[in-house]
């Protein structure tokens, strides 16, 4: 001890300069990661934001400092909280359905069988395609007059008139729905078949020789061991489904009587139509508030449930 | 669009653009057999360094030719101005081509010194004082050259901002054999159409009598406006402070539209998401008698591998209202010239050549699109080479502005919103009458 705290005294100046550059050093290494995420992270928010604050639009060339009054008009606007709602209510209804649906093919995906890895790699192409694609081929199947949707379910006797989908007030996000849960529940499937994997074999084991079945082993053993991966990718396809906009440009453009309009679409029209860049932001920044929301939510049962799990 | 693109001369001399020029310049002659472009082919080609530069920005368009061809032809025709020929995006891509000339134009550095624009942006460019006022080149006596709602449309204030380039706009297609066997000539007024489509419809003939295009978009604007035109009604008031949509005849006529769906049922509720093409593909598949469209779909009625009606389709006017005359909505692009070009002359050169009578025929022939002067549709040659073009000056001479405004951009977002929401609802006065309110603080404040 003697001999160590001598060296170290001997050697403090030295090892002061030591200590500073290795404290130094890190950060030296962030910076340039710290850079480019400020620049094209930050900086645009905070840009958004000033904004948001301006009332700036290519169009009149004004761009004078307006204080709040965007979003006073943002909150008397009906089309923005018509938007708001759709966008909440699709987000809620697609991530509930696509964890439900992803989580049984995921259990489904785990079981050993012949052919599960044609399977697996099966199912991930509805995810793999550009929704663009996706979004033209529901409007031919889910076509009013021709669409394929129409003719089974005429063929088997479950309608007796065609059913105009995407062209009527009360069927069009439910249409965008079904689209949305079709081409990402393979995501969400795969993210819970990874979380799977990860409950201990030894676990169900003991559970299966303490004499539980199938369905009390899932309850007690395997859903509580999966919940951390469940919120997570929740949260990932929650924030994801808010930007919602493909599906809905290509197949109604907001459309019939703003039945389908979301917030991205909205923003698009007032952003990139008619070039209001304040009135926009401000509808962006509270497009951003809403996502935090989201993610704060998902967050705070996030971390209660790692800190219970310690 | 750089500004270096600008001082760059491009090479005519590359032996293959200039061959195919030649060809393109020898029947264009043939068929025009323009004087100045016959002297250029003696005088030697300038050196670039005495020519006035310029830039020239389009929207994509190509046929046999494509826009820069024709830009390329001024250049060989004449020794004194030299144009840069800078291509936008298609015009299916027309919000990305708005953004890109307003972000120019904006900056009021000069470039481009012309440009052509959708009808529907005239105003705003001439309200923002981007779009050079042409009253002074192009007097009284050369704007009665061109269809009148051309030029309604190019006048912004009482000033011609905009100089008509080609036109399209909405029109009535009829099933020649079904009216035959009905006994029916092509209607002129609504009441015509309905009676005509629902015998062709009840006598099994026909599977939807009336397609249009109901979806929540831009060409729903253009379907309210040729109906409520055809009613003597507007959108707005003749200042163009006010909204005019709730009035009586507005209401009437988008009344009509929701009847076609849900009392007269000749249109299927799936108009209501239709927009071109999904309305355009049952017509040309033989189910349809009427159809609302754009002159595009003729081609393709005509075409056997992607029509069963080929030789059975007609085209006229679209009908209108006891009382009022028919109305087709106005679609082209058409010029202008920056308000910050540094060489007005020379865009005004350019310009005048482009709108001449010659070069509106070599378009029509080589890119097919319309000319907006009549007297070009009477051209031998185009009733030769283009028949059904031909046929399209009555169309074209019911032309109809939609609202002229330098809000456009917001009114059309109320418009589609308001009339979407009348049709798929059925509460047309209450709909029309909030969404006029908006269009009314839109263009007001």
């Amino acid at each position: 001890m003697a001999a160590t705290a001598r060296l170290g005294e001997q050697a403090g100046p030295r090892k002061g300069t030591g200590r500073l550059a290795s404290r130094l050093t890190p950060w030296l290494l962030l910076l340039p990661v710290a850079v480019s995420l400020g620049a094209v992270s930050v900086y645009p928010i905070f840009e958004g934001l000033r904004l948001s604050l301006t009332n700036t639009s290519l169009v009149t060339q004004e761009h004078d400092f307006i204080g709040l009054r965007n979003y006073e008009a943002l909150i008397a606007d009906p089309l923005f909280w018509n938007a708001w709602r759709h966008t909440v209510f699709f987000t809620f209804v697609s991530t509930l359905a696509e964890t439900l649906i992803g989580l049984a093919m995921a259990l489904l995906l785990f079981e050993h069988f012949t052919g599960r890895g044609m399977i697996r790699a099966a199912m991930l192409v509805p995810w793999a395609m550009p929704t663009v694609v996706t979004s033209k081929m529901f409007g031919w199947l889910f076509d009013g007059q021709y669409g394929l949707v129409n003719y089974l379910l005429r063929s088997v006797g479950l309608i007796d008139q065609n059913v105009n989908w995407y062209g009527s007030i009360d069927n069009a996000m439910a249409t965008i729905i079904i689209a949305d849960v079709w081409k990402t529940t393979p995501f969400m499937a795969l993210l819970l078949l990874a979380g799977l994997q990860t409950v201990p074999k030894s676990l169900i084991e003991a559970a299966r020789i303490d004499g539980a079945g199938a369905w009390s082993t899932f309850w007690n053993v395997r859903l509580p061991l999966l919940m951390p991966t469940l919120l997570i990718a929740g949260m990932f396809r929650a924030l994801d489904a808010f930007r919602v906009f493909d599906l809905v440009y290509v197949l109604t453009g907001g459309g019939p009587a703003d039945s389908t309009e979301t917030l991205s679409t909205f923003s698009y029209k007032i952003l990139f139509s008619t070039l209001q860049f304040g009135y926009g932001s401000a509808l962006s920044t509270a497009m951003f508030v809403t996502e935090a929301l989201i993610a704060a939510g998902f967050g705070y049962f996030i971390m209660r449930k790692m800190r219970s799990a310690r | 669009m750089s500004e270096d693109t600008n001082k760059t001369t491009p090479s005519p001399q590359r032996p293959k653009a200039a061959s195919r020029l030649m060809v393109g310049r020898r029947q264009f002659m043939a068929g025009a057999g323009m004087a100045v472009g016959a002297a250029a082919l003696g005088v030697p080609r300038a050196r670039a360094q005495s020519r006035t530069e310029i830039t020239f920005a389009s929207a994509k368009f190509f046929g046999k030719q494509t826009v820069g061809d024709v830009v390329e032809m001024y250049n060989q025709a004449q020794s004194k101005v030299h144009v840069t020929y800078v291509e936008l995006p298609p015009p299916s891509a027309s919000t990305e081509v708005h953004q890109a000339l307003v972000q120019q134009l904006a900056r009021k550095s000069g470039t481009p010194d012309v440009f052509t624009q959708d009808v529907v942006w005239i105003a705003e460019f001439a309200g923002a004082g981007w779009a050079l006022p042409l009253d002074e080149y192009f007097n009284a006596e050369a704007r009665a050259a061109y269809f009148p709602g051309t030029v309604a449309a190019c006048t912004y204030d009482g000033k011609l901002t905009a100089l008509p380039w080609f036109v399209d706009s909405g029109m009535l297609y009829y099933r020649k054999d079904l009216l035959e066997t009905a006994g029916a000539k092509p209607p002129t007024t609504w009441d015509e159409l309905v009676a005509t489509a629902k015998a062709l419809q009840e006598g099994g003939k026909a599977k939807f009598g009336y397609l249009w295009q109901g979806k929540q978009a831009e060409v729903l604007v253009c379907d309210a406006v040729e109906v409520i035109a055809s009613n003597g009604g507007s959108i707005l008031s003749a200042d163009g402070k006010s909204g005019t949509l709730a009035d009586a005849k507005a209401v009437e006529a988008i009344q009509f539209l929701h009847d076609t769906i849900n009392t007269h049922k000749i249109s299927p509720s799936d108009v209501l998401s239709w927009d071109e093409e999904p309305s355009r593909a049952p017509f040309t598949g033989g189910e349809a008698a009427f159809l609302r469209n754009w002159s595009y779909v003729y081609s393709i009625a005509q075409d056997p591998k992607a029509s069963q009606v080929v030789d059975k389709v007609g085209v006229v006017p679209l009908p209108h209202f006891a009382g009022g005359s028919s109305a087709a909505c106005l679609g082209g692009y058409q010029y202008g010239v920056n308000a910050a070009t540094k060489n007005r002359e020379a865009a005004i050169d350019f310009l005048t050549w482009m709108s001449s009578p010659e070069i509106q025929l070599h378009f029509a022939l080589q890119l097919g699109i319309a000319p907006t002067r009549p007297a070009v549709f009477d051209d031998q040659k185009l009733g030769a080479e283009q028949p059904f073009m031909k046929q399209l000056k009555p169309v074209f001479t019911g032309a109809t502005p939609r609202p002229v405004t330098p809000k456009y951009a917001q009114v059309t977002l109320a418009i589609q919103s308001g009339v979407s929401r009348a049709l798929a609802t059925g509460n047309v006065k209450a709909e029309l009458e909030a969404a006029n309110q908006k269009i009314s603080s839109v263009v007001g404040g």
